[in-house]
């Protein structure tokens, strides 16, 4: 039997030979025809649910925003002042954490290793995950601060 | 009360001093009569009991200034205690909340003598699967560590491997008991030359889309996987460089992968189509003896991705990939794949991703065959619903539809509805039930697969 990284798999014959190959009947056919349909309804589900929530998502992103604190008078204060951009707020370890695990995998507690054994996974992920070294350290960093050890 | 002590002594030498002049008059020489001799004896009698009087008073005085003296002593003295008392209780106060805003302090590393370059990682599954028309059976027993050993800041080795469980009887010719597996799924080394890239040599995971490197047992969400990754090969023995440029400070990235490896082989050496051997061809023939490359030339391949998050839970990322080289051995045929692929996360609980692979090769006989196929998968985690149900917080539902097309009158649809449940954010229970549309007879028509999975 195949295995498929790690799954055996019951479905997929070794190698399609072609020898096996069966023509398509009309049954076939018909059978294809609906799935494709499903499909297509699937995507247009998928599709929809995802341009429905994107409003939602840029509102929230913007709603994070802080104000920049500002020593100028009202009086003075234009459209323009710096009072109305929002904070270019860089990202902490902790949000790099949240951004990069979860690309893959459920997030594991810092907990669940030592300082010393996140710095070895850490540069596997840093690795596998092709994450920046500056971003890296700062989950590390992260990680270790709050590390079961 | 100092003040009226110090009148009434005055008062009193006043009176003494008045008392003397009076008994002690100047010596005259006039005459005094005895009334008034009586009357200047009685008025100093009086005066006399006057001073004893005072005299009386004043000691009482004396000794009640004393006592309260004595008692402004005492209320000092309990007073500075009470103060001292006050003062401890605020420092110990004080020195608490030092402890609380601080973290524990950390025994340091020793660096050189504590052996923690050393590493396992990796998932173990058990699965049950029952196929339509096929009886039920605990499919396997599966246990992938990966070993990583670091040496320094900037070297790793990682080295993947597979143990399973397959029977050795049960078809002709077959023997009694079982035999163990043991694959080498990856082993790379790798060297982080700086933040921006890194170079990997071995037998490495190919970045053709994202399933071959986050499709391992833990980390795939349905217990078995898309039909159509079979087109293009999980891994190949060459070298490969990659890494991420930050694009801005919000965690935006540009991530790439360039790489050389082997290539495709051909099962018998020829060129015929169903020859092709997408995860063969790793330099070294099972004699021992033969070590080359199947055929002249190495492929080559590479992926570039953009990864967007807007912050926390919330991402997108599109990734495109290819390959091309030859695959027989006489090196007439190219294989060309190319992958498309996309992951979204809008919060913790919704997840979709989905890649379209298409391959094409030449062949001998058949000319060039063109094979595709393509998968997509939702996850929903009811914790998003915030239900107050016991239980509920812990399930994640699944949906996935995926296609097969080899090329060659073949195609396969399946539908796949499934379900987490995580026990532990890394002890898993999943299954899953699968609807197929094939042109191959073989393939059942429906298939359940239950899965317990553990990433350690």
């Amino acid at each position: 039997m195949n295995k498929i990284n790690g799954v055996y798999d019951l479905i997929t014959p070794p190698a399609f030979p072609s020898h096996k190959r069966q023509p398509m009947t009309a049954k076939h056919m018909k059978k294809l025809k609906q799935a494709e349909n499903l499909a297509k309804l699937f995507i247009g589900l998928t599709a929809a649910t995802i341009v429905g929530l994107a409003p939602t998502l840029y509102a929230d992103e913007s709603s994070a925003t802080t104000p920049v604190p500002t020593n100028s008078a009202p009086a003075v204060a234009s459209p323009a002042a710096p009072a109305d951009k929002p904070v270019k707020k860089s990202l902490t370890g902790a949000e790099l954490y949240s951004i990069h695990c979860n690309r893959c995998h459920p997030e594991r507690y810092p907990t669940e290793r030592t300082a010393a054994q996140w710095k070895t996974i850490m540069l596997h992920m840093q690795v596998r995950a092709s994450i920046p070294g500056k971003q890296a350290r700062m989950i590390l960093e992260y990680l270790q601060e709050n590390s079961g050890r | 009360m100092k003040k009226t002590i110090k009148n009434r002594r005055l008062m009193l030498g006043l009176v003494a001093a008045g008392a003397a002049g009076i008994s002690f008059p100047p010596h005259t020489n006039a005459a005094v009569s005895d009334a008034d001799f009586d009357a200047l004896k009685q008025m100093v009698l009086q005066l006399n009991s006057q001073v004893q009087s005072l005299r009386q008073t004043n000691q009482l005085e004396q000794q009640t200034h004393a006592q309260d003296v004595q008692q402004l002593k005492e209320l000092q003295a309990k007073l500075a205690a009470t103060q001292q008392t006050a003062e401890d209780a605020e420092q110990k106060s004080m020195a608490a909340a030092t402890a609380q805003a601080q973290p524990p302090l950390r025994a340091p590393i020793d660096e050189a003598t504590v052996n923690h370059n050393f590493q396992i990682l990796g998932d173990a599954e058990v699965q049950y699967a029952q196929a339509d028309k096929q009886n039920g059976a605990f499919l396997l027993a599966d246990f992938a560590p990966i070993f990583l050993y670091r040496g320094g800041d900037n070297v790793l080795f990682e080295a993947g491997f597979d143990f399973g469980l397959q029977n050795s009887g049960g078809t002709i010719g077959g023997s009694a008991g079982y035999t163990t597996t043991v694959n080498l799924s990856f082993a790379q080394l790798d060297y982080v030359m700086n933040d921006y890239m890194t170079l990997c040599a071995g037998d490495l995971l190919l970045p053709l889309g994202t399933y071959s490197e986050r499709g391992a047992g833990w980390l795939n969400k349905i217990p078995d996987d898309p039909l159509a990754v079979d087109l293009i090969p999980g891994s190949g023995v060459g070298a490969e460089l990659r890494g991420a440029v930050p694009l801005g400070d919000s965690g935006k990235l540009l991530n790439y992968a360039v790489y050389g490896v082997n290539g495709p082989g051909s099962t018998d050496g020829t060129g015929a189509a169903s020859s092709l051997d997408v995860n063969g061809n790793v330099g070294i023939w099972s004699d021992g003896n033969t070590t080359a490359n199947l055929h002249r030339h190495p492929t080559g391949g590479g992926r570039l991705a953009v990864f967007l998050p807007f912050k926390p839970h919330y991402d997108l990322e599109v990734g495109v990939s290819a390959q091309a080289g030859e695959w027989d051995n006489a090196g007439n045929h190219l294989y060309t794949a190319g992958v498309l692929d996309a992951s979204l996360h809008l919060g913790s609980s919704l997840e979709v991703k989905g890649e379209y692979i298409i391959d094409r090769y030449g062949s001998d006989a058949a000319g060039t065959i063109q094979q595709s196929g393509w998968w997509v998968q939702a996850g929903y985690k009811l914790a998003g619903l915030n239900l107050e149900l016991p239980g509920i917080n812990n399930v994640e539902l699944l949906g996935r539809y995926d296609s097969y097309r080899d090329g060659m009158a073949t195609t396969t649809d399946r539908y796949t509805l499934g379900y987490i449940y995580y026990l532990s954010n890394a002890l898993l229970f999943e299954g899953d039930y699968e609807f197929y549309n094939s042109t191959d007879s073989t393939v059942p028509a429906t298939q359940l697969i239950l899965q317990m999975s553990y990433g350690f």
